[in-house]
């Protein structure tokens, strides 16, 4: 994921790869991600979130488009 | 604590005071273990996807949210400068590190250089968005690439 001064930034980016548009991320919601995915990483229980936590993270900060929907990935922490 | 555990913590710890992702040389001598035990350890991680390596070498190129390569995601803490994989992982570094920080990267658009300050409670209000290209069903199909 890139950053972008603006929304019209993104649109032009996409428009000259001709890659669709897709979700934008502020830097509060992306902070929470931050946090809950890394929070813990230099102990002894660091892991990665299982899908249903991501899920539940995600919708926490207003993600609950099916982009966010992890459950097709076979991962399952 | 399993040798995993072990190698993971020596990693991460190694990481946040030397700015650096150690080689698989460095952790064996740095845990004092031969190389094909500390290789089977971060096979393990790599499974849990607590680590990334390299395809031939099997070296760590990613120990999330430090990037073991130079990126354009560069997060300065506690006077340490780290690159980072992404623009999520750029945050992650100063939630990882518990520290504040400042984050400095471009506009993927116009490459107009964006900073970012990040207090321990979250960055500052900011002129940045960021864009996720890949759905998160995929991110690990190639996570170079999200």
């Amino acid at each position: 994921m890139l950053c972008f001064r603006s929304e019209a930034h993104v649109d032009a980016w996409c428009l000259t790869r001709g890659l669709p548009r897709r979700p934008l991320v502020d830097l509060g919601q992306l902070w929470h991600l931050a946090v809950h995915w890394y929070g813990n990483r230099l102990t002894v229980d660091s892991r990665r979130p299982a899908p249903e936590e991501m899920t539940r993270i995600f919708a926490e900060v207003g993600l609950t488009d099916p982009f966010w929907d992890p459950s097709r990935d076979a991962f399952r922490g | 604590m399993d040798f995993a555990t072990t190698t993971k913590l020596w990693i991460y710890q190694r990481v946040a005071d030397s700015g650096r992702v150690p080689t698989t040389t460095e952790i064996s001598a740095g845990l004092d273990r031969p190389a094909e035990e500390v290789r089977a350890a971060c096979d393990s991680l790599a499974e849990k996807r607590l680590l990334v390596l390299a395809t031939e070498t099997r070296e760590i190129v990613m120990a999330p949210p430090f990037s073991a390569v130079a990126t354009p995601f560069v997060a300065e803490v506690g006077g340490r400068r780290y690159f980072a994989n992404c623009a999520w992982d750029a945050l992650g570094i100063p939630a990882a590190l518990h520290g504040a920080g400042t984050v400095r990267t471009s506009c993927a658009d116009c490459g107009d250089p964006m900073t970012i300050e990040v207090a321990q409670d979250g960055p500052s209000p900011t002129d940045c968005l960021t864009h996720f290209a890949v759905p998160a069903a995929l991110w690990w199909e190639d996570i170079v690439y999200t």
